[in-house]
């Protein structure tokens, strides 16, 4: 059995060699001009005059193009895939993100007014300084918290609000009486904060325009090449057979390389006008500018106890910030992923909540690594531990009195959505003893009577992975199908080649996908291949987010596999002179049950391409396609706990243990679910402790452009990590598999920011924005006292 | 712009070329010398993923004009280990699962090997405090360490 084996990487070596192919790394058999871009360093501006005759006329300038060309040439726009669906009736206001601006206005900085493309960087570069753009600045809001508020300037005057749309869920009259009859009601406001993915490989793109055969092709960091077809049939009006999408080796996406942006298609649109290949490779200021931003939700809770701790209703408002424009999948966070994961894993019989998303002059916000879940854990967990806090029962004890029992699943949450398995109450123990909890108690006991400030943070929730059925995701609004789709072709040799329609870019689906598909045909892991990311050689695709691949992909190879081993056992069985339910397949060989007849398997696919000897009704060939729609989404568990040290001289936070238990069913290879796990953790430590898109109220212009301004954790920022696990099978697909992707980032914030808020409870502190930098602590403790006082 | 004649060694590859005063080593590497194995993440300074080894010590190409590498030795990951065996620094990054989607590691096994070489026996300290200019964003640096502390193992058991 390969699964569960923590087998190394299969696709390491080339990476290790310094062979990766990544877009920035191809060639090709003619020279590649370069684009570069003009962006609007407004917020909110008119563009009143774009003067590109002194940028035309520079050395090896192939093109400059405008939003005015753009729209002379008839071309379209960047139609959501997962579009806002306003549940209360209203119609939405959807203003998609233009891949260029077309009508006149910016309503944010990094807006794209003109192109260059030009023979080599440099020039293209200094040819777009030389473009001349007249603006009028317009009044611009960066902030969630205000967006709508009567005398906010409009992102969209056109629509006379700022509100995209309402959305509403749970029991509401329920959630009213159970806090009205509360013996104790806890409030929050909490903040999220704004913050992107920042892969360390920067997006770029290669667009190829094949004049004579009519075909084009796109190089991109993208996590779902067949998504990217259609998105190029509403921006470029180019039917889906004659673009081929290739993603090649892609340096990290976390969600963020899931959507068509603006380069995208103005990289293609370059190499047709120009009829030579165009490629962008993005600096990490422009990535930190134009890549999706993603929480930014502004969220005021209550929620109300029994006199034990017993948790009897919650209820949510909240503004979901969505930039200044609708990105392709940004309803997927209001409309399916925030609402439906906000009982976690407690046992909770009221729930009430409200979404309003609204235009601001930012960056548009999308999903990044657990979308729309680390809101969900952050604004119910703070409301927990201060309901702890505040009703002097310890904050374990007191989660552990509200979890979702063992007997009570499949557990319908009062959002609707019905976990299928889990056993968060087996969690918590395992780290309580992980963590020695009580000692840690005791710890924090002495340190605070020597002057030392020590926190413990806990998070405990489950996650909606595996995003399908189809059906189910449809009725949350997608507008793709949510499966997914593997090929298993078996050579006349009786070697594999499996084709996937999702895509690795980090996740390790050629080691991970082979381990499946090897032990469904009984084979060496060594006779496999894998092919991603490419819709010339990969029948169809719905790409790797969240955590969704294994459930689905994966599903898929399996299920392709199995179809194979049935086939081939027809053909064996013939051969052999027996029935196909005699057969065993193993080790490469068909072994006739009972006896020691056997075939190789390399003989059966052989003669499955070359014999005439076989059964009438058998076609010719030895390959199979699974399109699988997984019964339901997965939803893993996890419960995190913390130690923080918080320095009473600087306020600077140490983030001294970090323990996590997660349940993500069954598990392919551990050492790359630790990977996942370890990978998350950090970056949800980074939303808590550093990481922060940052806009100046004032002049709405962006602060966070390099890495020295958005700082993403460094090896000495993190500890390593405790991790233990208890596995629940999944129902919803035959592996038992969860998806693992997310866990970090979904529970790391909240659990990090309870563990600030438990060691300066004591001083008066009971809220702390996120990045909690040595400043805001500061301020914190500062505002505390004062209020004491 | 006027060129400049500049010599270099790579990989242990001696190289004449014409290059723009204002070319950058690591676009010098990449497109010039098509050894795209040396990865540039910020362009500023920050991640480290375009770090090489400059007449033995680590460079951050992305802030090093091509000129200034006129005479020097430059080892790049594409130099790191041979055609038959990868260096111990490799075989431990892969059997500890010290990579993900791959893009910071070229620079960080060149940070790794500059610091193997002078402190054979690290501690988790020592190790993350030398990898704390190489920005990596998917593994969490945890398995990044332990690939760091088995490489240094596998040295020491090899002998220099
Ligand atoms: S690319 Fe050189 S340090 Fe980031
Ligand atoms: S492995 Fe992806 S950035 Fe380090």
């Amino acid at each position: 059995m390969y699964v569960g084996q923590a087998i190394r990487r299969r696709e390491d070596e080339r990476f290790l060699r310094g062979r990766g192919r990544f877009v920035e790394d191809i060639t090709l058999d003619q020279p590649i001009a370069h684009a570069a871009f003009v962006r609007s360093p407004h917020a909110h501006a008119a563009v009143t005059h774009v003067d590109t005759a002194q940028a035309a006329a520079m050395p090896g300038v192939l093109a400059v193009l405008t939003g005015a060309d753009w729209t002379a040439a008839g071309h379209g726009e960047a139609e959501g895939v997962w579009p806002v669906k306003d549940m209360s009736g209203a119609d939405s206001r959807t203003a998609y993100r233009p891949l260029i601006c077309v009508d006149g206005v910016v309503r944010c900085v990094g807006e794209i007014v003109a192109m260059v493309v030009a023979e080599d960087r440099h020039q293209a570069l200094d040819a777009a300084e030389a473009i001349e753009v007249a603006y009028e600045e317009k009044p611009a809001n960066t902030i969630t918290a205000g967006a709508l508020d009567p005398d906010i300037p409009l992102v969209h005057p056109a629509f006379g609000t700022n509100e995209v749309m309402v959305t509403e869920h749970g029991l509401k009259e329920e959630t009213e009486a159970a806090l009205a009859n509360a013996h104790h009601v806890t409030e929050v406001v909490v903040p999220t904060n704004r913050v992107t993915a920042a892969s360390m490989e920067p997006r770029a793109y290669l667009g190829h325009y094949d004049r004579v055969n009519d075909r084009y092709t796109v190089w991109t960091t993208n996590q779902a090449p067949h998504i990217v077809r259609r998105y190029f049939t509403k921006s470029l009006h180019i039917p889906e057979h004659k673009l081929r999408v290739i993603a090649p080796d892609v340096g990290g996406g976390f969600g963020m390389k899931l959507y068509h942006y603006p380069e995208e298609g103005l990289v293609l649109w370059g190499a047709i006008v120009c009829d030579r290949p165009v490629r962008w490779v993005g600096t990490r200021s422009e990535c930190l500018l134009g890549d999706t931003h993603a929480r930014d939700h502004h969220t005021v809770g209550r929620m109300g106890f029994d006199e034990n701790g017993k948790i009897l209703g919650v209820k949510f408002e909240t503004l979901a910030a969505f930039g200044a424009y609708e990105s392709q999948w940004q309803a997927s966070i209001t409309n399916a992923y925030h609402f439906t994961m906000l009982s976690l894993a407690y046992d909770i019989p009221a729930i009430h909540t409200q979404v309003r998303a609204v235009y601001t002059n930012a960056t548009p916000v999308d999903a990044y690594r657990g979308a729309g879940r680390p809101e969900a854990v952050y604004q119910v967990e703070r409301m927990i531990e201060n309901g702890a806090q505040e009703m002097g029962i310890d904050p374990l004890e007191l989660r552990a009195r509200n979890l979702i029992p063992p007997e009570k699943f499949p557990y319908q949450t009062a959002l609707g959505i019905t976990y299928d398995s889990g056993d968060p109450p087996v969690l918590m123990g395992k780290i309580k003893a992980l963590a020695d909890y009580d000692a840690l108690r005791a710890e924090q006991a002495r340190l605070r009577a020597e002057g030392q400030w020590m926190g413990i943070g806990i998070s405990a929730f489950f996650d909606m992975a595996g995003a399908g059925p189809v059906k189910m995701m449809n009725d949350l609004g997608a507008k793709v199908g949510c499966y997914d789709v593997a090929s298993v072709r078996v050579h006349p040799d009786g070697r594999i080649t499996v084709f996937a329609g999702s895509h690795s870019h980090g996740q390790g689906h050629e080691t991970t996908w082979s381990q499946i598909a090897a032990d469904r045909l009984g084979c060496d892991i060594d006779h496999i291949d894998l092919v991603e990311g490419d819709t010339d050689r990969v029948p169809m695709g719905i790409g790797t987010w969240g955590s969704r691949s294994l459930s689905t992909a994966g599903m898929a190879v399996y299920t392709a596999a199995d179809r194979v081993v049935a086939k081939a056992k027809r053909m064996a069985a013939h051969m052999m002179e027996c029935a196909p339910e005699d057969l065993d397949l193993a080790d490469g060989e068909f072994t006739v049950k009972g006896t020691d007849r056997k075939l190789s398997f390399a003989a059966v696919a052989n003669a499955s391409y070359h014999s005439g000897d076989r059964p009438s009704d058998l076609e010719i060939g030895l390959e199979e396609t699974s399109f699988f729609d997984p019964a339901d989404c997965t939803y893993p568990s996890a419960i995190h706990l913390c130690v923080v040290l918080v320095d009473p001289e600087t306020c600077a936070v140490t983030l001294r243990n970090y323990w996590a238990v997660d349940d993500v069913g069954t598990v392919i290879n551990p050492m790359v679910l630790h990977g996942q796990v370890h990978g998350g953790l950090v970056q949800g430590i980074g939303q808590a402790l550093m990481e922060e898109c940052a806009y100046d109220a004032e002049s709405g212009q962006y602060l966070s452009g390099t890495f020295m301004d958005y700082a993403i954790p460094h090896a000495e920022d993190v500890p390593s990590f405790g991790l233990d696990a208890h596995f629940t099978r999944a129902l919803g697909n035959p592996l038992g598999a969860k998806g693992a992707g997310e866990s970090g980032t979904i529970g790391a914030p909240a659990c990090i920011c309870n563990g600030v808020i438990d060691a300066l409870w004591h001083l008066g502190v009971r809220q702390i924005t996120q990045p909690m930098t040595p400043k805001k602590i500061w301020r914190a403790i500062e505002d505390a006292k004062r209020t004491q006082h | 712009m006027e060129r400049e004649t500049i010599s270099v060694t790579v990989n242990g590859r001696a190289y004449e070329r014409a290059v723009e005063p204002r070319r950058l080593l690591s676009d010098f590497l990449r497109e010039d010398l098509r050894l795209t194995g040396t990865h540039v993440g910020c362009e500023h300074g920050v991640c480290g993923s375009c770090t090489v080894m400059m007449d033995g010590v680590t460079a951050r190409s992305c802030l090093t004009f091509a000129v200034m590498a006129d005479g020097a030795e430059i080892e790049t990951i594409e130099g790191l280990g041979s055609v038959e065996a990868m260096h111990p620094v490799q075989q431990a990054f892969w059997e500890k699962h010290g990579l993900q989607c791959g893009f910071c590691t070229p620079g960080m096994l060149m940070t790794a090997v500059e610091l193997l070489k002078a402190n054979p026996d690290p501690s988790v300290d020592d190790i993350r405090d030398a990898i704390s200019g190489n920005l990596c964003r998917c593994t969490g640096y945890q398995t990044i360490v332990e690939s760091i502390q088995y490489a240094a193992k596998l040295m020491r058991e090899d002998g220099p």
